[in-house]
């Protein structure tokens, strides 16, 4: 039996080496790395490090910056999943027919899922160009001066509808492939009963699509605290940080954090754990009160 | 059924709660740029009067007086010039084909057109060299590009603003321009020697003055007028600037009097340094940190906070407005053309006096005419004349080959020469950076049919000689006027001046050993 154990052993050893080796490779070493430059401050190419202390993390997470891109992220988040979710399931319903050329309206509806960040954030900057915007024209006022990428208080919503944009191709398709494992049955047994359109989607789609929507949101959120792209190309983390969020704060140009590795590495890890803290509220939350179908 | 729906809102909203809380309660007010490097606050010692040690150099007590070393400086001066970077500038001669340099810079709009021209007007007039200039998008972006890049992507040739000495230094990736000077026998006597040794230290001259610049007073002399005052002679010294400030808001010229900023680059540091040199004031010890390495700002001690409990009273009962940090660089300029509540004066760099005449010119603003912006002298602690180089110089980038080192010279050589200066001067409100471009048209002829654009070549030049009129050389400079100017900004609000310049000081001494740990 012992003996057994061992061979399973080496063989299993065997088997996971080359994704063991992979995945030290290339996440767990520079995830180890990423901590312990946390608590040194660098230059910029990290040639000349100084270890300071692990009180490092401590004063990032407390510093000014940080806590305004704290904020930032959360209302960015806020903004972007709800909304984004309300908007993708609407259309998922809405092309759930089966009515002759709705896969044209599938393959509009999802095609944003093809746009990558870059070319959807390009669009997005030249829609909403005061200049020679095209919505900047229809919308007037704050948009022609000095432009709704410029605008203080405006700015963050500019770049949630472009991000909103982009996602929505992928909420389409998700839930449009949760609603059509929901048992055809069901709608027929609650029609029957008397149920109308609005009370069969509340208390059959929904709870029959929920795990769906978990996947979902917990994917639009990671994605709403790891959006680079847009802020980047859009604004560049202004007007005045009102759009650095924390993964600009990490990366960006013109931060506190741009000419230290250190530094970028302490909110980089900090982000981390934020991002693990939310997961977990979110699996631990959601995750009873989604159907899973009996 | 319904459950799950409330769930969700209630997860969210627990989210917010706790991220909220989280936000609030954790807030140290302190910069992300001090995170890690904060040291032990010194043991609070009773509140005795400082040692005065040097003119304006005053130390805590129960700190030493900094010694230095007396073999330091005069002995190892041509020795330090010998380890660096060499520049053969007679390596253009033996090149065959044009020498292609990268020149990288950060000069937007109307000026970074007239650079185009400039260098256009080099690249045709000789077929040795070609420089192709790439605008970065501004000083912060050349500067983060640059100190990102390695010695494979740098330019070979950079601008850097005047904050960036000491860390352009510690890249050691620069080749001194005295080097190239002493080997292309370039001679260096017609520039101003203020302009000069705003980039030198340790007897060394590290790069070529190029676009110099010092903050002046901006004001509309109708507004003068209004309020019984000379248009003629503006407010010279802090006190004149209170009186006249009273006198323009009492007898409703003006809603304000004068507007100010918290700009790292503007009224937040760059004048902060500005106004403790024009009152004789060190900035950081060692001389600016010009004798020795700096190891800790002085801002904190009397003079600073004499200085800005004045810019309080300013506000309070001078009539002055505060436009916040200025990040656009026009806001304090923009309100001397409220259509509403205008304020009458501003401080702002001399490099905007061209751009400001073009604005005006237009005829946007109803009421300001061309001649009615006034320019005088900054105010500041005694009056008179006197001011710290700003702008930016030039940097030979070393590594990348004599030719290219060669090449880059011959092009400041161009930029530097009597008639570009002039030329750029006139063009821009620079001032220029030597003696001789003045004897020149156009800068000849504008200084005399308009004297404003003369205005801070006088304050520059009427610099008392002395250790306390060369600006501060700190590494982190950047990073260190950027906590000044929050603090700068708490104060203008209403914030106590000591405790906030003391929170300052302590936050920049602790950027300056973290640098000074980092760059042995």
């Amino acid at each position: 039996m012992k003996k057994r154990r061992w061979r399973d052993f080496g063989l299993a050893g065997l088997m996971l080496g080359p994704s063991a080796a992979v995945l030290s490779l290339f996440v767990i070493y520079p995830l180890v790395k990423a901590v312990w430059y946390g608590h040194q401050r660098c230059d910029a190419s990290l040639s000349k490090c100084r270890t300071t202390s692990w009180h490092q993390y401590i004063d990032a997470f407390r510093s000014n910056e940080f806590q305004d891109s704290l904020i930032v992220t959360l209302k960015y988040a806020l903004i972007t999943v709800p909304i984004g979710l309300v908007l993708g399931i609407s259309l998922a319903v809405l092309a759930d027919k089966h009515i002759k050329g709705i896969g044209i309206f599938r393959t509009i509806f999802s095609s944003t899922v093809a746009t990558s960040v870059a070319v959807a954030s390009v669009m997005w900057f030249f829609l909403l160009n005061p200049s020679v915007g095209i919505l900047a024209d229809w919308l007037g006022g704050s948009a022609k001066t000095p432009g709704l990428l410029q605008k203080q208080g405006l700015a963050l919503w500019a770049v949630s509808a472009s991000s909103i944009w982009a996602n929505l191709g992928f909420t389409f398709i998700v839930v449009t492939a949760g609603l059509q494992s929901v048992p055809k049955d069901l709608y027929e047994s609650a029609y029957v009963d008397g149920a109308n359109g609005w009370s069969r989607f509340t208390n059959v789609t929904l709870p029959m699509i929920s795990p769906t929507l978990l996947f979902a949101s917990v994917v639009l959120v990671t994605r709403a605290f790891q959006s680079f792209g847009e802020i980047d190309l859009l604004t560049a983390g202004g007007p005045k940080g009102e759009t650095t969020t924390l993964t600009y704060l990490a990366y960006g140009q013109g931060l506190a954090t741009s000419n230290d590795g250190g530094l970028r590495a302490t909110v980089s890890v900090l982000l981390f754990f934020v991002l693990l803290i939310l997961a977990l509220v979110q699996f631990r939350g959601l995750e009873k009160r989604v159907h899973y179908g009996n | 059924m319904r459950t799950h729906r409330c769930g969700r809102r209630r997860v969210v909203l627990a989210m917010l709660v706790t991220g909220g809380m989280l936000a609030a309660s954790c807030r140290s007010g302190k910069s992300l740029t001090n995170a890690g490097i904060e040291r032990k606050p010194a043991p609070t010692t009773a509140a005795t009067v400082p040692v005065s040690t040097l003119p304006g150099e005053t130390l805590p007590p129960g700190q030493t007086v900094p010694t230095i070393p007396p073999t330091a400086p005069p002995t190892t001066l041509p020795a330090l010039l010998d380890t660096l970077p060499r520049c053969n500038t007679a390596a253009l001669n033996s090149a065959s084909a044009p020498v292609q340099i990268t020149f990288w810079h950060g000069l937007a709009n109307e000026l970074g057109v007239e650079l185009q021209t400039l260098t256009g007007q080099y690249n045709s007039s000789q077929t040795k060299v070609h420089v192709n200039l790439e605008f970065q998008g501004g000083y912060d972006q050349t500067i983060d590009k640059y100190l990102q890049s390695n010695s494979a992507t740098r330019p070979d040739m950079v601008q850097m603003p005047e904050y960036m000495v000491q860390q352009m230094i510690d890249t050691k990736s620069i080749v001194p321009a005295q080097a190239c000077a002493e080997s292309s026998k370039y001679d260096l006597s017609p520039f101003l020697p203020q302009a000069l040794g705003a980039y030198a230290t340790q007897g060394v001259q590290w790069s070529m003055p190029f676009n110099m610049s010092v903050p002046v007073l901006f004001f509309l002399k109708a507004r003068f007028a209004a309020a019984g005052l000379d248009p003629n002679s503006p407010p010279g010294t802090l006190e004149q600037l209170l009186a006249v400030g009273k006198q323009i808001v009492s007898s409703g010229a003006s809603k304000y009097s004068i507007s100010l900023d918290s700009d790292f680059d503007g009224g937040g540091g760059w004048y902060v340094e500005q106004w403790l040199a024009k009152g004789g004031e060190f900035y950081a010890d060692n001389q600016n940190g010009r004798a020795a390495p700096a190891t800790r700002v002085l801002y904190d001690g009397p003079a600073g906070v004499q200085l800005l409990t004045f810019l309080k009273s300013l506000v309070t009962d001078g009539g002055a407005v505060y436009v916040g940090d200025n990040a656009s660089g026009t806001d304090t300029l923009l309100k001397l053309a409220d259509a509403t509540e205008p304020a009458a004066m501003t401080i702002a760099t001399s490099a905007s006096l061209g751009p400001i005449l073009a604005f005006v010119r237009g005829g946007i603003i109803p009421g300001i005419t061309e001649d009615q912006v006034g320019v005088g002298f900054m105010p500041g602690p005694g009056g008179g004349p006197g001011a710290l180089v700003g702008g930016a110089s030039l940097y030979v980038v070393a590594g990348k080959g004599d030719a290219k080192a060669a090449a880059a010279w011959d092009y400041i050589k161009f930029l530097e020469s009597a008639q570009a200066q002039s030329d750029w001067a006139a063009a821009t409100g620079y001032i220029p950076v030597r003696q001789d471009a003045l004897s020149l048209d156009p800068i000849k002829s504008l200084y005399v049919s308009d004297p404003r654009f003369k205005v801070a070549y006088d304050q520059l030049l009427g610099s008392k000689d002395g250790p306390t009129s060369k600006g501060p050389v700190i590494g982190p400079l950047l990073q260190v006027r950027k906590v000044t100017a929050a603090a700068v900004a708490t104060v203008l609000t209403g914030g106590d001046p000591q405790t906030a310049l003391s929170a300052a000081a302590r936050q920049a001494d602790d950027l300056i050993s973290n640098y000074l740990l980092q760059n042995p």
